[in-house]
């Protein structure tokens, strides 16, 4: 399967007369592309506003981030969401780079939702505030779920997958100033010096815990809370099979963007060859009750035996409960002879002093710790805040609250504000970009 | 300046050896022994030199705390230090018993140092810092170093570094750093499994400690005629404490004769556990030590024989290592008693 991604390197996004992109200028046509995103009727209230790296600017309730970009061939960017199912993986692809189209709430967050500083001492804590930012702030009709904890988020997240789309467009017909070709030969096609080296696979475990159908990540547009492990191939992660959710706490989480550029598929595409034979992707998923988490690392198992692994990396999108199938999936691993590495964050407690992953299992020996949810993070406030700060405090972010008797509430009089680490939009970027760890203090 | 206080043993301070262990508590202004090492390689100055016989400390532990606090009690000091105590085993716990008090009532930095042999480790290693220490007092001058240099950083409001680049054994405490210039979690993943798929070294970010898992024991096949003893990590202890069972941390047990009793009486038994509010245990502690159910099931003959005695000890903070040497202390006498079967209730 050969996927060949055309690069398009974006130095500034403006708005303008007309929406196009040239040498390196993404310009938009502001009402236009608000006139798009209104023709779904949930969405009442829109802005569109435009946040850039070292910007003094605040962004919360962030509850998704997408990557722009088009197929010249028509097929959709998200097979069976923006459009029609076709198989992804193969073919060619156009990407805006250096910017993501962000899903905002105008004012109301919910547990899964993160927050994004661009600029200061609260840009280290996540990738994002490196991107150009282009933000749908929206509300919505969704009443039903309007003061609930848990929210779908369901047309915020969509119009962010569909306007990201809408902003590829801009480069479908132009000759991008890099291609970068991802292809992995057949598994048992492979030449002599490739299927010498040791196999591998990743084991991706997506959040798929709500039983509720429509907070889940999709696999094709497909719940994963309904699905059993299944091989897949990396160009598939990479061309949009997978949209985030709307679930695990936010530094735990996956967005899109993540998976459209999973950082350890192309980590493991730079040693395809040369180490090792990357066989491709077990996608897995995460679960509740004790049976269907063995189930999953049962079928993991199984899959990469069959298919002759000799070593597999292990990710979950994210922390706490999701911690028994990452690790029941890595002893699994071990147990059938398969040398498994695992990349998750940790839980240690404000204090650090709590067991860092909910089970542990002495057969998980190789372990990389992306950081510590719940960290606590004092922020100084912005000039500038794009959606709603008291959402952070309000609507139960996961690393955000109301009250607390020592430290009051998450949210400050002058804007300034104390939350966990939870509550950082990707924050612990266990989809490979963290240059976190966790040291014994 | 900054003033720092140290804590050191009769020997250090050439009182005497073995001989003059039970040395009571004194303070002496300025140096003596290791503090002159010690105040050559701190940013501050060591005021004062308190020095205690490690038998005195072992044995008159509440006394000597009490009589070291109240010398504290119109000093100045921004920093306790305790040691180095090297593999000596009754200095390594003094150390750390005084410096976990000091810390305790007056809120400075303690630090002391101690070789990992030291069983005093194992004790307050999650309490404080304690620095890796060599074996003897050939190494004085080295381990004295290694703590000033930690001590000069908290005096100047230095940041700190990891267990593992300060040099003092991990507390428990795991949190994030950045690593300056350091590789993605993905490159650290994949470097890491290539290296384990050719048998060579490599690190692992999150060490996971090998659990030491008891196996569930056979059941008692006729309980009509078995002995049962009852056992608790709830602190239930008679109201004057005979045993001294520490309120958390705890070192030591004690078995109390139930023979005659139908249920604890509040009053004569209470509990001494300082990890859960007392209430409701102290007005009846048969709740946390259930002998009034089990002398009830006894007169049913619902089971054999109740033993005599209960055992009790306090599980809040308790190290591994204290837990398994009491419990294995308590088994022995059970087996000397032919227990057959064991209840065991927390808090």
């Amino acid at each position: 399967m050969k996927l060949e991604l055309g690069n398009f390197y974006v130095k500034d996004v403006l708005f303008g007369h007309k929406t196009y992109y040239k040498d390196g200028i993404l310009t938009i046509n502001k009402e236009e592309a608000m006139n798009f995103i209104r023709e779904d009727e949930h969405i009442i209230e829109l802005d569109l506003v435009i946040a850039k790296p070292g910007e003094n600017t605040r962004i919360v309730p962030v509850k998704e981030a997408v990557e722009p970009r088009v197929r010249p061939d028509g097929r959709a960017v998200f097979p069976g969401v923006t459009g029609d199912l076709e198989m992804a993986g193969m073919g060619r692809l156009h990407a805006l780079k250096g910017c993501s189209v962000l899903g905002v709430g105008m004012h109301w967050g919910s547990f899964g939702d993160g927050l994004i500083d661009m600029g200061g001492e609260g840009a280290k804590y996540t990738l994002y505030s490196q991107l150009i930012n282009i933000c749908i702030v929206a509300n919505t009709d969704e009443e039903e779920e309007r003061y609930e904890q848990q929210k779908k988020n369901t047309a915020i997240r969509m119009a962010a997958h569909k306007f990201a789309e809408y902003l590829g467009e801009t480069v479908k017909e132009l000759e991008p100033e890099e291609v970068e070709v991802f292809q992995l030969d057949p598994v048992t096609k492979r030449d002599d010096d490739t299927s010498k080296l040791p196999s591998v696979v990743l084991v991706m475990q997506p959040q798929s815990q709500m039983e509720e159908l429509g907070y889940n990540d999709l696999v094709y547009g497909w719940d994963m809370n309904k699905y059993v492990p299944s091989f897949m191939n990396p160009n598939e992660v990479l061309d949009g099979a997978l949209i985030s959710g709307s679930f695990m706490p936010s530094s735990s989480k996956w967005s899109t963007y993540d998976f459209q550029n999973f950082p350890t598929i192309r980590e493991l595409y730079k040693e395809h060859g040369k180490s090792i034979n990357f066989l491709g992707v077990i996608m897995s998923n995460l679960n509740v009750s004790l049976e269907q988490k063995k189930r999953s690392a049962l079928f993991v198992a199984q899959i990469a035996k069959s298919l002759g692994a000799d070593g597999a990396i292990v990710t979950e999108e994210g922390y706490g409960n999701p911690d028994a199938d990452y690790i029941l999936c890595l002893a699994a691993l071990e147990d059938v002879g398969v040398k498994t590495v695992g990349i998750s964050n940790e839980c240690t407690g404000r204090d650090g002093a709590s067991q860092p992953l909910v089970t542990l299992d002495v057969k998980a020996n190789a372990l990389v710790s992306t950081g510590n949810v719940s960290q606590l993070i004092e922020l100084p406030p912005a000039d500038k805040v794009i959606g709603e700060l008291q959402a952070l405090a309000r609507d139960g972010l996961s690393g955000g609250w109301a009250y607390d008797e020592v430290l009051g509430s998450s949210v400050r009089e002058d804007g300034s504000v104390i939350m966990e680490n939870n509550a950082m939009f990707c924050g612990d970027m266990i989809a490979g970009w963290s240059t976190k760890t966790m040291k014994e203090f | 300046m900054k003033k720092a206080i140290h804590y050191i043993n009769q020997f250090f301070a050439g009182i005497g050896g073995e001989e003059l262990a039970d040395h009571k508590p004194e303070i002496r202004e300025g140096l003596v022994g290791p503090s002159l090492a010690l105040n050559s390689v701190l940013d501050g100055e060591v005021t004062h030199t308190i020095i205690c016989g490690d038998n005195f400390m072992g044995s008159n532990t509440e006394e000597a705390v009490k009589l070291i606090l109240g010398f504290l009690e119109d000093k100045e000091f921004d920093i306790f230090i305790a040691g180095p105590a090297f593999q000596a085993g009754r200095y390594g716990v003094a150390c750390g018993t005084i410096a976990k008090a000091v810390k305790e009532k007056f809120n400075v930095p303690v630090l002391t140092s101690m070789n990992e042999e030291n069983p005093g480790v194992e004790m307050f290693k999650k309490d404080m810092h304690i620095f890796k220490g060599g074996k003897s007092a050939a190494k004085l001058r080295d381990d004295v170093k290694v703590m000033a240099d930690f001590a000069n950083k908290l005096l100047m409001g230095e940041k700190t570094g990891s267990a593992d680049e300060e040099g003092f054994f991990p507390r428990g405490i795991r949190a994030q750093v950045w690593l300056e210039n350091g590789p993605i979690a993905s490159k650290r993943g994949v470097d890491m499994l290539i290296k384990k798929l050719n048998d060579e070294e490599y690190i692992s970010e999150l060490p996971i400690p090998e659990l030491d898992r008891v196996e569930i024991a056979s059941p008692i096949m006729d309980l009509s005629k078995a002995n049962i003893a009852l056992i608790t990590t709830g602190g239930i202890v008679p109201v004057n404490n005979p045993d001294r069972i520490q309120s958390a941390s705890a070192t030591r047990w004690g078995r109390y004769d139930i023979s005659n009793d139908d249920r604890l009486q509040s009053g004569v038994y209470k509990t001494i556990h300082a990890g859960f509010d007392p209430a409701a245990a102290d007005a009846d502690p048969n709740v946390v030590m259930p002998v009034d159910a089990m002398k009830a099931y006894l007169k049913e003959g619902k089971f054999g024989k109740l033993h005599k005695y209960f055992y009790s000890t306090v599980g809040t903070g308790t190290t591994q290592a204290e837990a398994m040497r009491m419990g294995k202390e308590i088994v022995e006498k059970l087996r000397e008693d032919n227990v057959d079967g064991v209840i065991m209730t927390a808090t």
